[in-house]
């Protein structure tokens, strides 16, 4: 009920009522307020809670985890103490209260109650998140503390003390991307590199996690122990400070990696994989080098599956991050090759999960390759062989419980993308091999068959790998062009199973069939047009409806005018959509993207269509204009707003230019101009808006004309804005700024 | 109010092949909208109409006041 009413400023003597004789009520009572006020917290926003109530529940969240209340007011405390951080910003600027709820928080963490202990440092976590740049006076402790935990605590305890610290890498990581990403080298929050300053303390309590493994792990899917939260935050740190943990790794590697006993063999291997993201090539390049041949006869030859589990995982790894064309030195060449592939291809007949990471670390060996030009990839003698071993995996009897078919899927798409001149042939006669499957499946069809439709969305997945493949060559697609109608007809039946993640899958393949089929495609039309439509009315599974709106414009394109006939029922779809407050937001700009693409196609037909488009347009137009006040996440949504609103108007003017039905545009110059000139003043337009605004202006002076001279000419943006984008080091928005350029001089000169 | 789930992703590449198909068909749209529009600017002002085949759209709709 507070979730409701506070917003409102309703029920405003809640909190005070709730807290004014707190200190005098029996245990259980205390207990429940707190609870309820923790509730609360987690269900209401910040901003609708004013600082002094923040103050007084803070005041009343501290009282109660004190040590001298019973552990069920101290947990209670300490849950509502969680939620409450959000609201508690004030409170964390000011040193003296930041030290006090600091100082109860850690001392929480001592506590003799496992419950209590477990969410302190679940506390911990939240506040290396929310209040990162306020830690460091405190960090030195948090390090004694959490290491103590990971050393000696219960598991769930132990789990929030590793946490703790990949979330301080979380934040580091972001901070840094955004020194990298800013020539400025700055950031709203500074780094303290907090990572690298415990680095050799951190490092060898997190290797020492890694030896906690449990039987069996890699066989459960639900499974979260500390050997994995360590070595996943191992991985975090490196990729934090890079080259620095390689030498307090590696003494750990070599000394267990030939063990007898498996679960240091296991530990230096995932060790050793964990550490492959963040340090240079140049440092790793050698080890892997040395190391390569080693993993290679431990797949094959290592008696324990959880070693081959992690070996195959940490091969996969190389290959993903040391391992293509933009490498100075190759890790792979002829002469290894070969061998990798044998173990690769033996390991896929392994257990379930063993084959799985193999068939991973085939993935992004393939991907490696994937530019490496026609012809010329050491693949190419094997491609047949690991086409065969992939297709034999999806058949194994023990494919169905496990990822395992998955990840032989996605493997077999990334050697089809990498596939060239001399494999292409395979690849054409795979392609059927593939559409026998998915018929076998949908002649079985059983709607709620959970597994029949995942391998049918994988099916798709396939085909529309393979339509891009063979679409993107002449040669090949002539074949491509032979299956077209039979592969259509069976991703039209996919739609009768009732799996969104199956639909997806199905249409985002249908848009590359339009892409590649091109004005052919309007056969398929009359029956597709209504699997369109409930696509676009998919207002659940929202992303179902983003890919139908993305295959709309790929269907507009595809047919151009020929999309006419389905046009009234596309638009009156669209502007449902729109005005519903039930759709995802993120599905909204595309909407209007789509827009442009219908105009562009079916040119001034779209004449209809101005009086319900225009109003809408408009009315985003002025809503993303102003953007005072908006967090990093609505500012992107708002550029992703202003995108597709400029998107369309670019093809409604586009599509409009050259008809004698032009004027009816004129009515609606004012105002884009108006929404130009608020984009160039508010100078928070990204590099892509930027582009696609000064495209605009250009359009609007193309289309109009003479008759827009004069207002174009009133415009700041015909002005400063032209002349900051035709000096602008994006080429794309200096192309387009010309183009604007030449519009407008034609335009005035009419 | 439970604890929460701090599972992290497990020997799991960082963006699954279905995620990548998505981000490349997305790419591929604006690429080629891009084109078309680069297309259309470039086209030399021909006027010519298309007939109008189809029924008057007969909706009326509210304005965006979710977006």
């Amino acid at each position: 009920v507070a979730g409701i009413e506070l917003p409102h400023k309703q029920w405003p003597e809640l909190i005070g009522s709730l807290l004014s004789n707190l200190p005098q009520l029996p245990a259980h009572a205390k207990q429940a307020t707190l609870e309820t006020l923790g509730y609360i917290c987690e269900e209401v926003s910040p901003d609708v809670v004013d600082q002094d109530h923040v103050n007084k529940i803070l005041t009343a969240v501290v009282q109660g985890m004190s040590s001298t209340e019973e552990n069920d007011v101290r947990l209670a405390a300490i849950q509502a103490l969680y939620n409450a951080l959000g609201f508690a910003e004030a409170n964390f600027s000011n040193d003296t209260e930041r030290d006090y709820i600091m100082r109860i928080v850690c001392e929480s963490t001592l506590s003799p109650d496992v419950k209590i202990r477990r969410a302190a440092f679940e506390c911990l976590v939240a506040i290396s998140s929310t209040y990162y740049e306020k830690l460091a006076p405190y960090i030195q402790d948090i390090f004694n503390i959490t290491a103590k935990a990971v050393k000696e605590d219960e598991e769930p305890v132990a789990l929030q003390a590793i946490e703790f610290w990949s979330s301080i890498c979380d934040e580091e990581i972001d901070i840094l991307e955004e020194y990298e990403g800013d020539f400025s080298g700055e950031s709203d929050v500074p780094c303290f590199y907090f990572i690298k300053q415990a680095l050799s303390f951190l490092v060898p309590m997190l290797l020492e996690t890694l030896l906690k493994q449990e039987e069996d792990q890699d066989q459960d899917e639900g499974a979260w122990n500390i050997a994995m939260a360590g070595g996943t935050c191992l991985g975090l740190v490196a990729r934090t400070v890079g080259d620095d943990i390689v030498p307090l790794v590696m003494p750990f590697i070599e000394e267990n990696i030939s063990k007898p006993d498996w679960r240091q063999r296991e530990a230096a291997t995932y060790a050793f994989g964990s550490i492959l993201e963040g340090p240079s090539p140049d440092k790793l390049v050698p080890l892997v080098n040395m190391a390569l041949n080693f993993m290679l006869t431990a797949l094959v030859k290592d008696p324990n599956n959880h070693v081959k589990d992690t070996t195959a995982w940490t091969l996969g790894r190389m290959f993903e991050f040391l391992h293509g064309s933009a490498m100075d030195a190759p890790i792979i060449n002829q002469a290894n090759c070969q061998q990798i592939i044998t173990v690769l291809l033996q390991s896929m007949k392994d257990v379930p999960n063993v084959a799985e990471k193999a068939c991973g670390a085939l993935y992004f060996l393939a991907q490696g390759f994937e530019d490496a030009g026609s012809a010329s990839s050491p693949l190419t003698p094997y491609f047949e062989d690991i086409v065969q071993s992939l297709l034999a995996v999806t058949h194994r009897e023990d494919v169905v419980e496990s990822r395992l078919r998955t990840s032989a899927y996605e493997a077999l798409n990334e050697v089809v993308r990498c596939s060239n001149d001399e494999t292409a042939p395979f690849v054409v006669q795979l392609a059927p091999v593939i559409m026998v499957e998915l018929h076998q499946t949908l002649e079985n069809q059983v709607a709620a068959d959970e597994r029949q439709s995942e391998l049918q969305g994988l099916l798709c997945g396939c085909l529309q790998v393979f339509i891009q493949k063979l679409g993107s060559s002449e040669q090949t697609k002539y074949h491509l062009m032979q299956y077209a109608d039979h592969i259509m007809s069976l991703f039209l039946r996919v739609f009768a199973s009732r799996s969104a993640a199956a639909h997806e899958e199905a249409m985002l393949a249908i848009g590359a069939l339009a892409y590649a089929t091109g004005s052919d495609f309007a056969k398929y039309m009359t029956e597709f047009y209504k699997f369109l439509e409930s696509g676009l009315q998919n207002f659940e599974d929202y992303q179902v409806c983003a890919i139908t709106v993305g295959v709309v414009g790929d269907v507009c394109r595809a047919l151009e005018d020929k999309i006419l006939p389905y046009c009234d029922g596309i638009m009156t779809q669209l502007l449902k959509d729109l005005s519903s407050n039930q759709l995802h937001r993120s599905v909204k700009p595309p909407i209007f993207s789509c827009f442009g693409d219908i105009a562009l196609a079916i040119g001034e037909n779209f004449e209809k269509y101005l009086l319900y488009a225009m109003p809408m347009l408009q009315g985003a137009a002025e809503l993303s204009a102003n953007t005072a006040g908006a967090d990093d996440d609505m500012l992107d949504y708002t550029n992703s707003l202003r995108n597709g609103v400029l998107e369309a108007y670019s093809g409604i003017f586009q599509g409009f230019k050259g008809s004698p039905k032009t004027q009816l545009l004129l009515p609606y110059a004012p105002h884009v101009l108006q929404f130009l000139d608020s984009l160039y003043t508010e100078k928070d337009m990204d590099d892509a808006v930027t582009k696609t605004a000064i495209g605009v202006l250009g359009d609007l002076a193309d289309t109009l004309g003479g008759n827009a001279g004069p207002l174009i000419q009133q415009s700041v943006s015909s002005k400063e804005f032209l002349k900051e984008c035709l000096s602008s080091d994006d080429h794309l928005v200096k192309e387009s700024a010309e183009w604007a350029k030449l519009a407008i001089s034609r335009a005035i000169s009419f | 109010m439970a604890p929460h789930d701090l599972r992290r992703s497990f020997k799991r590449p960082a963006i699954s092949d279905q995620e990548r198909r998505r981000q490349q068909s997305l790419l591929r749209q604006s690429q080629n909208r891009r084109d078309a529009q680069h297309h259309a600017r470039f086209l030399a002002s021909t006027a010519f109409s298309l007939p109008s085949q189809t029924p008057e759209l007969e909706p009326s709709f509210s304005q965006p006041e979710h977006i």
